[in-house]
């Protein structure tokens, strides 16, 4: 679906509809970006795709990196050179990353090194909703945060600058709704990017033992100081709108500014505004001059109080009487959730007392009404996704009483009845660690479940440790031979890399034997009884052991069937059905259906995968049979 | 101008974000401000999917608040129940009447509603109700892949959306590859005469 070709037209001026992360890729080309590395995450993904898809011919280099500290540290080296570098990753990811980037910060970069963090309150597609804004005030590196696409692009261009002048990596901010929101972007020139610099051998700088370290400290303090100056000058922190009454003054930055705004028009309230663009270091001497000439201040932020925190620290010294409302005395906003416009009326209003417009009560009244008889319909496991038979041979092989790890993917929908495996989940390559713990305190069976892009991402430390202290679990790795969640993204089992060249295809199984594990098996998930033979196996095995499941993501199969043009398959159930129920209560595909007490299969929507055949106890599902 | 706010809403895989697109790439060709919301990843796989389109001289927040749509796009019968928070009397609701069971309901042995049930609950929330055979209409353009495009189609009808036809048919050659382009057209054209059909039999 992306078409990144629009963005390499190189018309100065053109107004085109960007997605919020297709607009930072236009950013890349536009500040001469040099090398580009991410590691798959929604709301980050497009930004690391869109270039992938343009990097040859833009001139840049692009990489698919197997983590997000690796992606860091790659485009942190090339920035050492005085390439400008930019990494993309979704918050968590800058948990992995973290590591490297709060030393960094005292190391330095020499050319612009841009690390982009894409948020996601409401948890749209993420474990959690953590708010790294903190961590920009936690590192002490300068943060921006765009509000739309526009801002998105020419925040990603003013990022390198900053960091450039500061010489310091710079984090720009998003949030799903400044990432994968769509709106207007104008174009800008394009810059030929820079794919060359030079590393200049600088022990003192470069290298953080004690000894550099502590005066590095010092000189990055500085830096932040500096970087104090550039916020109180920076176009991105304004007063966008100055009350009549000057009574009122609303702060907010970021996705919550638009809700902040819509509401304040709802209302027809007279209000100052003052937008914050570049939100670490915060213009102190500009919002304390804002404070000053108001009477109250209404911080609106989505999730953490991380404004309101700092604006009330500023106002001890300069309006040490303003009131100030947010989320952390009384919480007139959500800590937890995503804002929105509603929210921000209804924050507002509360505050000031007024009464809303809009009823909420009476439409919630109606809609609970409503809401309350409909069925839920979460994400599933695609019909004809090879996990599905997977999970069906772990569950049928062992039972209820397993206790089964599962880790961040397609694979975590194996939650949903009727499959239910899966039983602790918390972060990327956790199974594995998880497991051993649980096999230690338990004398359960133990199956881990983790997927191919996870597994190269964070699993190999964990396998290590299982082999080395000899825990007695079962790794199931689920290769579906793509990074099937966040869009297909290619990774080192692919043998194809983020410039779209072939490259070495690193086999799991190698990967294992190599970790030391002893028992070791590639099965297909559909052929159920070899699988079900060499599971039970693994089960019985003394030590770690790994079976990985192959087969390849049913979306990509489908694909590559209608490029080549084949005839698709179609499964029929026929006369011999009992309504015995077992496909349906085994299995939760969705091309199973139920009408009128009979089961039938939807023909749109299967793939042929012939699960349901293989587990039909009467034989009544047929391939291209017709009753 | 005020602005004219759409919720798109069905089931990942139904093209619900192609639509969104197409809708927000004509604005843009009509020199509106945008904003079109999306949701990505995992919300994708099959589960019920909301998408926004907001046009006007200036908009700000990608979503629309509670009973503020214009429009809402049915892609699915109960995923348009769904998204009745966001209608008032004044919205158009235009819905596919094609039912994409959930899970849910063969597992727990559930009934889908039928359709006047879900035709009456949606009356509680909006005046104004076009129930399209999409499928139908999806094949007779060529594909059932398709039926994104009726709805649009059915909505451009309406002649309530600041959109010329021209720029939809635009971004439609914008979007969609030539090899299926001419396909979409047609689906255009048909959800487009069925909604003015019906819309004129109404008025006799």
């Amino acid at each position: 679906m992306p078409n990144s070709r629009v963005l390499l037209r190189d018309e100065l001026g053109k107004r085109v509809l960007l997605l919020g992360n297709e607009a930072i890729a236009r950013g890349i080309l536009e500040a001469g970006i040099g090398v580009v590395t991410t590691y798959p995450g929604t709301p980050a993904s497009e930004i690391g795709d869109s270039i992938s898809e343009i990097a040859a011919e833009a001139g840049l280099y692009m990489e698919y990196s197997i983590n997000e500290m690796v992606a860091t540290e790659v485009a942190a080296g090339a920035a050492n050179c005085g390439v400008r570098a930019l990494t993309a990753m979704k918050h968590v990811g800058i948990n992995v990353a973290s590591d490297l980037i709060m030393t960094l910060a005292y190391a330095g970069v020499r050319g612009g090194c841009v690390i982009v963090t894409a948020d996601d309150p409401e948890c749209y597609s993420s474990q959690n909703e953590q708010d790294n804004r903190f961590f920009a005030l936690f590192s002490s590196l300068p943060c921006l945060e765009p509000s739309n696409p526009q801002e998105a692009k020419d925040m990603t261009i003013s990022a390198v600058e900053i960091s450039e002048k500061l010489e310091l990596p710079v984090l720009l901010r998003t949030t799903t709704r400044v990432s994968h929101t769509r709106g207007p972007v104008v174009y800008g020139k394009l810059t030929k990017p820079q794919l060359k610099g030079r590393f200049i051998k600088d022990v003192k700088r470069l290298v953080m033992v004690p000894a550099n370290s502590r005066p590095k400290h010092d000189v990055f303090l500085k830096k932040v100081e500096e970087a104090k100056e550039t916020s109180e000058k920076s176009p991105y922190n304004k007063v966008v709108r100055e009350g009549k009454g000057r009574k009122i003054g609303v702060i907010s930055s970021s996705s919550a500014y638009n809700y902040a705004v819509e509401a304040i028009d709802l209302m027809g309230l007279d209000a100052s505004i003052l937008k914050l663009g570049m939100t670490y270091p915060l213009p102190e001497k500009m919002i304390g001059r804002f404070l000053k000439r108001h009477k109250k201040i209404i911080v609106i932020e989505e999730l953490e109080p991380y404004l309101e925190i700092q604006v009330k620290a500023i106002a001890k010294d300069s309006a040490p009487n303003i009131e100030i409302y947010g989320k952390m005395e009384k919480p007139y906003f959500a800590k937890a959730g995503e804002l929105s416009t509603r929210a921000a009326l209804v924050g507002i209003a509360t505050i000031l007392g007024t009464k809303l417009r809009i009823a909420f009560e009476k439409i919630d009244a109606e809609y609970a009404d409503v809401a309350k008889e409909l069925p839920s319909r979460p994400p599933i496991l695609c019909a004809g996704c090879p996990h599905r038979a997977s999970f069906y041979l772990i569950k049928k092989v062992a039972g209820d009483k397993a206790i089964y790890p599962t880790d961040i993917g397609c694979y975590a929908l194996g939650i949903a009845p009727p499959l239910n495996v899966g039983d602790i989940m918390i972060c990327m390559g956790a199974s594995i660690g998880a497991a051993q713990g649980i096999s230690k305190a338990t004398s359960a069976d133990t199956v881990a479940i983790i997927g191919d892009s996870t597994f190269f991402h964070a699993g190999i430390p964990g396998l290590i440790n299982a082999v080395y202290n000899n825990h007695k679990v079962v790794l199931a790795v689920l290769d579906n031979l793509t990074t099937a969640m966040t869009g297909h993204q290619p990774h080192p089992g692919t043998g194809v890399t983020g410039m779209q060249v072939p490259s070495e295809r690193i086999a799991i199984e190698k990967v294992a034997e190599g970790c030391g594990v002893r028992y070791v098996k590639v099965v297909d998930p559909f052929k159920i009884k070899d699988a079900e033979v060499i599971l039970r196996e693994a089960l019985q095995h003394q030590g770690p052991s790994v079976i990985v499941f192959r087969a390849p993501c049913v979306l990509m199969a489908i694909r590559e069937k209608r490029r080549k043009g084949a005839e698709p398959l179609i499964f029929r159930i026929i006369d011999k059905c009992t309504n015995c129920m077992a496909c349906v209560k085994l299995l939760g595909c969705p091309a199973i259906i139920v009408e009128n007490e009979k089961v039938g299969i939807n023909e749109a929507l299967c793939t042929a995968c012939g699960l349901c055949a293989s587990v039909c106890p009467y034989q009544a599902i047929k391939c291209g049979e017709t009753d | 101008m005020k602005e004219f706010n759409v919720v798109l809403a069905g089931v990942g895989g139904q093209g619900t974000l192609l639509a969104a697109q197409i809708l927000g790439t004509a604005a843009i060709k009509e020199g509106l401000d945008v904003r079109v919301s999306e949701i990505h990843g995992m919300a994708q796989r099959g589960g019920a999917v909301v998408s926004t389109v907001r046009m006007g001289e200036k908009v700000l927040a990608p979503t629309v608040l509670d009973g503020q749509a214009d429009a809402l796009l049915g892609f699915e019968p109960l995923e348009t129940l769904r998204n009745l928070k966001f209608v008032s009397e004044k919205t158009l609701v235009i819905m596919s009447d094609e039912k994409i069971p959930p899970t849910e309901l063969s597992i727990k042995k559930m009934k889908y509603p039928s359709m006047e049930e879900v035709i009456a609950k949606i009356q509680r929330f909006a005046k104004n109700l076009t129930v399209l055979e999409t499928a139908r209409l999806a094949k007779e353009a060529g594909s059932i892949l398709t039926q994104n495009v009726v709805l649009i189609g059915a909505l451009a009808a309406t002649g309530k959306m600041p959109v010329k036809i021209e720029s939809l048919m635009e971004a439609l050659r914008e979007l969609v590859s030539a090899k299926h382009l001419e396909m979409n057209v047609r689906a255009f054209e048909l959800g487009y005469k069925y909604l003015r059909d019906r819309t004129r039999s109404k008025r006799l």
